[in-house]
């Protein structure tokens, strides 16, 4: 699983391990994966008044082999889950999985009784790592969820709790 | 030594540009039959996004469905949900007050315009150039502002209601408006300067994907793919609807029927936009925004109804099939962007791939239109 | 005008039917007026008639045997209407399927002809338009995926909308998820 730190061989470099997913936490490279409202909510955070590029994560690649988070934005029907699956399978590790929006999280406004062509919920087949709610969120909560990744990926924190001060 | 493999003259290949790729603007997947760079033929895959919205419509109710037509169309969604609250009310017998009339057509307007901005930078980033997308998004943030201190979403929208709206707008409002349309004027002479007058943007439109008007008739095209053809059709001017007929404003239409003309027709539009939002402010009369007298349930009289509102993507159509309940019998939604990309696979047969992308991307496209 | 030369055009594949009155329909009809609806509706014949526009929204309404169809809409092709939309109507109740062709114009001379034809529930088939209009491809094809009724002649005739191997059509009446 992606939330996990994948040990090296034999022989840890605790060190090493620690300041490679602060590296990793602070570049992910999403894949363009926009399939619904949610994915023009990511591109408005990718431009340049809210700007995901301060966390490092603007370089969107449309190939899933050069991606390491994929965040599902939109409702996935059941004609399209294949595809999304083929492209998490071609993600290399490590991976994490985001799901923006309500209809990614659990079906949304179009999870109810009589539904015969969506799929409610990303976790339904692939490891969601952060849960983004909105419908769609504002791309504030869309960097919210960015930094909670970072959180989770490595344990360096950007800065202090507000509550923990 | 191996034998090179070489493609015969007759001999073509499938190339898949599949549910996920950056220029579809969505999951929609083109099969497309290739001879070297030319296509040979094309099928386009729809219904990866296919969220029933009709079938939706005959399950709820009709106060339920407003939120609907948000998530069909997303980009310019306050045009599409004025198209719906018209026939209900048009059905139903509700008069809205003349305020509320000119507040829906300045906010379809803005609305409109940031849907325009949007295409832009998407369509000019399907080509190549990134840049325009940061200035056109900039700008819509600006729009985006305006309509979230009213209604409440920067994105979907569930701001009419049968009769009116829920929300007044304030001077605030009014005076954002007003400072935003000489910045929008100002940004239009920029992107003319960055853009339209780029010879290597120019180079790649020009030319590229003739549609003629008898084409356009046997599809039922209609926006900008009808506009660039020739095809003076705008359902604003020629079906009347709301308070369209007080406001002066052109229908630009271009006779050269190539994607540049179908990029200047959508850029004329925003100043007309503008143009439009500019009379609604002046003219914009006091009163309620709601009416008096309206029935608690919605219930249409039994019968078939029928509405059809000019949308950022064309002639969108709601065709209500009532029989005197609660919840609509049918609904069907006509979608502009359907028959639009439905002209696709004729148009596109001897193009080379790189012209049929940015064919594509002039049509215009917001897949879950088409998947409704 | 376009509207009375395309209706009597229409009206020429209906010989022997005598035309019906032009409807007014009422904007709220009182409950009693809708009881009495409820209680005797009768079957529509063939036939075209003129609608309210301020009120339905479409000119003129002409319902075809599936026979005729070909004809009515070789009369619109001819008159330069573009096609709008084609969906269908489930007539649970009268066990029939109701297909609803849409037709309007580009010029000023407003004109939107609505066809339609009733088919049987069971056994619902009616020839296609793709010869005449070719994007009536895809709204026949969607139409087939939402109701299941079969277009004689269609070219492709597979889901559009629904996965390819889908065999249930949705927005039948009786349809459960």
């Amino acid at each position: 699983m992606g939330t996990e730190k994948i040990p090296s061989s034999v022989v840890q470099f605790a060190l090493a391990d620690r300041l490679i997913n602060i590296g990793r936490a602070n570049s992910f490279w999403p894949l363009t994966f926009g399939i619904a409202c949610c994915a023009i909510e990511m591109m408005a955070t990718g431009c340049a008044r809210f700007d995901m590029s301060r966390f490092g994560a603007e370089v969107f690649r449309p190939s899933a082999r050069q991606s390491d988070v994929m965040i599902v934005a939109g409702t996935i029907t059941k004609k399209m889950m294949p595809g999304i699956k083929t492209l998490y399978d071609q993600m290399p590790e490590p991976k994490w999985v985001m799901a923006l929006g309500n209809c990614a999280i659990s079906g949304g406004p179009f999870a109810f009784e009589g539904q015969y062509s969506i799929i409610l919920g990303a976790d339904q087949f692939l490891p969601v790592d952060v849960y983004i709610p909105g419908c769609p969120p504002r791309p504030e909560a869309l960097l919210q969820g960015i930094i909670e990744l970072e959180h989770l990926v490595s344990d360096w924190k950007r800065w202090k709790n507000p509550e923990a001060a | 030594m191996n034998a090179p493999i070489l493609l015969q003259p007759d001999e073509t290949f499938i190339l898949n540009v599949g549910p996920q790729h950056p220029a579809t603007h969505g999951v929609l997947r083109v099969k497309m039959e290739m001879s070297g760079e030319y296509i040979v033929n094309a099928e386009t895959v729809i219904g990866y996004i296919h969220r029933m919205h009709e079938k939706m419509g005959e399950l709820k109710t009709y106060p339920q469905f407003l939120m609907n037509l948000s998530r069909m169309d997303y980009l310019g969604a306050l045009g599409y949900s004025h198209c719906h609250v018209l026939v209900v009310e048009k059905a139903s017998g509700i008069v809205v007050p003349e305020r509320a009339e000119y507040i829906r057509a300045i906010m379809v307007e803005l609305n409109r315009i940031a849907s325009h901005l949007f295409w832009f930078g998407a369509f000019v980033m399907d080509l190549g150039g990134f840049s325009p997308l940061m200035y056109a998004l900039q700008d819509r943030e600006h729009i985006l502002d305006m309509l979230e201190a009213v209604t409440g979403s920067r994105l979907t929208y569930c701001y009419f209601r049968f009769g009116g709206l829920y929300n007044d707008i304030d001077d605030d409002f009014i005076a954002a408006a007003r400072r935003f349309i000489p910045r929008m004027r100002k940004s239009l002479k920029k992107y003319k300067a960055l853009v339209t007058g780029n010879i290597i943007f120019r180079k790649r439109l020009e030319g590229i994907a003739p549609l003629t008007p008898e084409m356009c008739r046997k599809y039922g095209a209609s926006s900008a793919v009808a506009r660039g053809s020739g095809i003076n059709f705008d359902v604003r001017r020629n079906e009347p609807y709301s308070v369209y007929p007080e406001f002066d404003f052109d229908i630009p239409v271009y006779h050269e029927c190539d994607s540049l003309a179908r990029y200047m027709v959508r850029m004329d539009e925003i100043e007309q936009s503008l143009r439009i939002v500019e009379q609604g402010l002046d003219k914009l009369p006091g009163g309620p925004i709601m009416p008096d007298k309206k029935p608690k349930i919605i219930k249409p009289p039994a019968g078939d109804y029928y509405q059809a509102v000019e949308t950022a993507r064309g002639s969108f159509g709601v065709r209500l099939v009532s029989d005197g309940g609660k919840n609509p019998y049918r609904l069907k939604l006509r979608s502009p962007t359907y028959s639009n990309m439905h002209l696709f696979d004729e148009a596109c047969r001897g193009m080379m791939i790189m012209d049929a992308l940015a064919f594509m991307g002039s049509l215009d496209l917001v897949i879950p239109e088409i998947d409704r | 005008m376009i509207c009375d030369k395309t209706k009597q055009a229409l009206q020429s594949l209906f010989p022997k039917a005598t035309p019906e009155p032009a409807e007014s329909s009422p904007a709220i009809p009182s409950s009693e007026a809708q009881e009495k609806k409820a209680k005797a509706p009768a079957p529509r014949q063939d036939g075209v008639v003129e609608r309210d526009y301020a009120v339905h929204g479409y000119h003129l309404d002409a319902q075809v045997s599936p026979d005729q169809l070909l004809e009515a809409v070789s009369i619109l092709d001819e008159a330069a209407f573009f096609i709008e939309s084609i969906t269908g109507v489930d007539w649970i109740k009268e066990n029939q399927l109701e297909v609803v062709y849409d037709f309007s114009r580009y010029d000023f001379d407003t004109c939107r002809v609505v066809i339609r034809t009733r088919l049987d529930r069971n056994n619902p088939v009616v020839p296609t338009i793709t010869g005449i209009y070719a994007g009536a491809n895809w709204h026949e094809r969607e139409t087939h995926d939402f109701f299941g009724i079969k277009f004689e002649g269609h070219p492709h005739l597979i889901p559009l909308l629904l996965p390819e191997d889908a065999d249930f059509h949705p927005l039948l009446k009786d349809f459960k998820a």
